[in-house]
C-alpha cells in the first residue's frame, strides 16, 4: 500500500505541474490585464498540434519542436491580443467583452484547426525512457515536465523581480493610471504580458501533449481545471498557481487512492467553492503586484 | 390493319424509349453520418464504396445506377431529424441509410415510422433501435450479443484469477462493469471508471496495478482514452493481460498506443483480412479510393447501402419501403464480413466475433 502511495504522490505532482502551467499564463493575465482569457486553453491545445507537426511532418527532434511550439504560441497569443483584447479593453464593461470576445476566438480556433487538420487524436514521442526510484516508475517525459514546469517558474519569477520590464509588469498590474502617469507603455505591458502568456501555455502543450496525447479537444478540458488552480490559487499569484497546480494534482492523486475519482473531483470543486465564499483572494492572499 | 401496325409499333417503341428513359433513372439512397467526425468519416466512405460497387456492375433493377444523398447529423439528434426531413419531404427518399450515433438514430427512427421510410442504421448500438418497427434494421451487433461470445472466451481461453476493470463513466462503461461483476464475481479485485474527458491513467492504472489483476478488462469507445490507457501501463510496467472489450479496438487506437498496444487482445464482428471474395474486392476497392484499409466501420457503412440496393434489386422495387423490408426479412445477404441475415426485430446477425489480437502493432485474427 505504501508503495502504491509513493506512485500516487509521484503521480500527483506531475499532473499538478500540468496544471500549474496552464494556470501560470491564466493568472498572470488575470494579475496585469485583470481580464479573464478564455483562449489560454486553445493556445495550449496549438502548442501541442506544433509540437505534433514539427515531429511527425518535418521529422524534427521533440527538443528542437518545444521552442518552435513556444514561438508559435507568441505569434498566436500577441494576435489574440490585438484582435479581441486590445480593441475592447479601454470600454466601460472591458473586463467582460474580453471575456466574450476571447470565447469566440477559442471556438474559432478550435473549429479551425478541427477543419484543417481533422479530429483524429495522435500520439507524441517526448523525452524516452523511464526511472525507477525504489517502487515508484517516472517516464522521463513525466519528469522533463516537471522539471521544465519549475525552470519557467523560476525564470518568471525573475523576470518579475529583476528585470526592467517585470517592475513596469508589476507597476501596471498595481494601477493603470498611475502607470500611465510615469511614463509606462500600458499598451505594451499588456501585450507582452500577453505573449509570454500564450508562450508559457504553447509550451504547456508542447510538454503535457506526450503525456496526455495530443487531441484537439485537449484546451478545452484542461482550461476547466486551470480556472480552478487560479482561483483557489489566488487570482493574478504565479508562485500561488504553480503551488495550488501541485496540490489540486495530488490532492487528486491521493484522495482518488482512497475514495475514488469521483469523490476526489467533488472534494476539490468543494474547496474552490469554500474558497470563493470565505477566503477570495485565494491561498496565498496575496498578489503579483 | 397497317395504322393498327403503325400505333402497335408506335406503342412498343414508346414503351422502349419510356423503359430506357428509366433504365438511366438513378436509385436514390438517403445517407447520414457526423460526416465532420472520423467515425462519421468512415462510415460515409464505406457507403460511397459501396455504391460504386455497385454502379461498376452495372447497376440494379437493369441497369439503374445507385445515387447516394448524403446529410451530415454531426451527432447531434435535431440535425439528424433535419436530414431525414430533408431526405423525406425534399428529395422524396425514403430509403435512409447509415449513422453512427444511436441518440441520432432513434430520433430518425420516430420521422422514418412517421413517413412509413425504411432505416437501415450502420453503428448506433442502443437495443431501443431494433424495437417494433419492421422496416428498421441495425448492422453494428448490440454490446449484450458481443458479450455472450466474449464470456465464453474468457472464462474458457483466458481463465483470469483476478480481474480489474478500467472503464468510462457511461452507459457502456458501466453496463460493462456489471456484466464482469455478474460473470466474475469475487474475481473482480478493482472495477474504476474514468471521466469521458479525463486524459492522465497513471493514478488508475497505478491502482489497478496494485490490486494484483493478471487481467485487465478496458470499456471506452474513445481511442485516444484506451490507447493512452495502454501506454500508461506499459509505462508503469502493468504485467497483467490487456483485453480490450469487444468492438472497440481499432488500427487508429493501435496507432495511438504504439508498441504499448503489442499482446493487448479483443473481439469484433470483421477484421480486414477476413478471406472472401467480396471482402478481397471490397478492401481492394476501399483502398484504392482512400489509400486506407477498411475496418468495422466502413464495413457497417457499406453494408448499409449494399444490402438496401441488393434488396431493391431483388424485390424488382424502388420506392416502395414495406416490399423492400419484407425481401431484406426473407432472404440472406453476402457481404465482407460473410452472410447476413436479420432477425425479426431487424437486427442483423453474421456468425460469431472474431478473436483479435495486437502483433507488433498490427491488428490481427488470434491464433488460438
Amino acid at each position: 500500500m505504501f508503495d502504491i502511495l509513493l506512485q500516487q504522490i509521484a503521480n500527483g505532482l506531475s499532473v499538478g505541474m500540468g496544471y500549474a502551467l496552464v494556470a501560470l499564463g491564466l493568472t498572470l493575465i488575470f494579475g496585469v490585464l485583470h481580464v479573464i482569457n478564455f483562449s489560454h486553453g486553445e493556445t495550449f491545445m496549438i502548442g501541442g498540434l506544433l509540437t505534433l507537426i514539427a515531429t511527425t511532418t518535418l521529422g524534427l527532434p521533440y527538443l528542437v519542436a518545444l521552442p518552435l511550439a513556444g514561438l508559435g504560441g507568441a505569434v498566436l497569443g500577441l494576435a489574440i491580443n490585438w484582435i479581441s483584447v486590445r480593441p475592447l479593453l479601454p470600454r466601460r464593461d472591458g473586463a467582460a467583452d474580453v471575456l466574450l470576445a476571447t470565447f469566440a476566438v477559442s471556438i474559432l480556433i478550435h473549429q479551425a484547426v478541427i477543419m484543417l487538420w481533422g479530429p483524429t487524436p495522435a500520439r507524441i514521442d517526448g523525452v524516452p525512457g523511464a526511472f525507477e526510484i525504489g517502487p515508484v516508475v517516472l517516464t522521463g517525459q513525466r519528469l522533463f515536465v516537471l522539471a521544465a514546469g519549475l525552470a519557467l517558474l523560476v525564470a518568471l519569477e525573475w523576470m518579475l523581480r529583476r528585470t526592467r520590464f517585470g517592475v513596469e509588469l508589476r507597476a501596471v498590474a498595481q494601477s493603470q493610471f498611475a502607470a500611465r502617469v510615469v511614463g509606462i507603455n500600458v499598451d505594451r505591458v499588456n501585450g507582452v504580458t500577453f505573449g509570454i502568456a500564450a508562450v508559457v501555455a504553447a509550451l504547456g502543450g508542447a510538454l503535457l501533449s506526450p503525456v496526455i496525447l495530443y487531441s484537439a479537444s485537449m484546451g478545452q478540458v484542461v482550461i476547466i481545471k486551470a480556472f480552478v488552480v487560479v482561483v483557489i490559487g489566488g487570482m493574478g499569484s504565479i508562485t500561488g498557481a504553480v503551488a495550488c497546480g501541485l496540490l489540486v494534482g495530488l490532492l487528486e492523486a491521493v484522495l482518488g487512492l482512497f475514495a475514488g475519482e469521483g469523490i476526489a473531483t467533488a472534494i476539490i470543486y468543494s474547496l474552490l467553492l469554500a474558497m470563493l465564499l470565505f477566503r477570495p483572494q485565494g491561498l496565498t492572499g496575496k498578489r503579483a503586484r | 390493319m397497317r395504322s393498327i401496325l403503325r400505333a402497335a409499333l408506335l406503342a412498343a417503341a414508346c414503351t422502349f424509349a419510356v423503359s430506357a428513359a428509366h433504365a438511366q433513372d438513378p436509385v436514390r439512397i438517403g445517407v447520414i453520418n457526423p460526416t465532420k467526425s472520423l467515425v462519421g468519416k468512415q462510415g460515409q466512405q464505406g457507403a460511397v464504396v459501396a455504391a460504386e460497387m455497385i454502379n461498376a456492375d452495372g447497376g440494379i433493377l437493369g441497369g439503374r445506377k445507385i445515387e447516394l444523398v448524403s446529410y451530415d447529423t454531426n451527432f447531434l439528434p435535431n440535425e439528424g431529424v433535419a436530414a431525414t426531413q430533408r431526405l423525406i419531404n425534399q428529395d422524396k427518399i425514403r430509403f435512409i441509410t447509415g449513422e453512427i450515433s444511436s441518440t441520432v438514430a432513434l430520433a430518425v427512427l420516430q420521422l422514418a415510422q412517421a413517413n412509413g421510410a425504411l432505416f437501415m442504421a450502420a453503428v448506433p448500438k442502443h437495443p431501443a433501435v431494433t424495437s417494433g418497427y419492421d422496416r428498421v434494421f441495425r448492422l453494428n451487433s448490440t454490446t449484450a450479443m458481443d458479450a455472450k461470445d466474449f464470456d465464453a472466451f474468457l472464462v474458457e481461453k483466458i481463465k483470469p484469477t483476478k480481474v480489474a476493470v478500467i472503464a468510462e463513466n457511461s452507459d457502456f462503461g458501466r453496463l460493462t462493469i456489471a456484466g464482469l461483476k455478474k460473470l466474475f464475481g469475487d474475481k473482480i479485485v478493482a472495477a474504476e471508471t474514468y471521466e469521458m474527458t479525463q486524459n492522465d491513467f497513471n493514478t488508475i492504472v497505478t491502482k489497478v496495478k496494485g490490486s494484483g489483476a493478471d487481467v485487465v478488462c478496458l470499456a471506452g469507445s474513445n481511442m485516444e482514452q484506451y490507447g493512452n490507457i495502454l501506454r500508461v501501463a506499459a509505462e508503469l510496467k502493468l504485467t497483467a493481460k490487456r483485453c480490450v472489450m469487444p468492438g472497440i479496438l481499432n488500427s487508429e487506437g493501435v496507432r495511438i498506443a504504439g508498441p504499448a498496444a503489442d499482446g493487448a487482445f479483443s473481439a469484433d464482428i470483421y477484421v480486414t483480412s477476413l478471406d472472401n471474395p467480396l471482402n478481397k474486392r471490397f478492401v481492394e476497392a476501399y483502398k484504392a479510393k482512400y489509400n486506407e484499409l477498411p475496418e468495422k466501420i466502413e464495413v457497417l457503412g457499406f453494408e448499409s447501402v449494399w444490402i438496401v440496393a441488393k434488396a431493391m434489386d431483388k424485390a424488382k422495387d424502388a420506392t416502395d419501403p414495406g416490399k423492400v423490408a419484407k425481401t431484406i426479412h426473407d432472404n440472406s445477404w453476402e457481404t465482407p464480413r460473410g452472410t447476413v441475415t436479420f432477425e425479426k426485430n431487424g437486427q442483423a446477425v453474421a456468425g460469431p466475433l472474431i478473436n483479435l489480437e495486437v502483433v507488433q502493432g498490427k491488428l490481427v485474427p488470434a491464433k488460438q
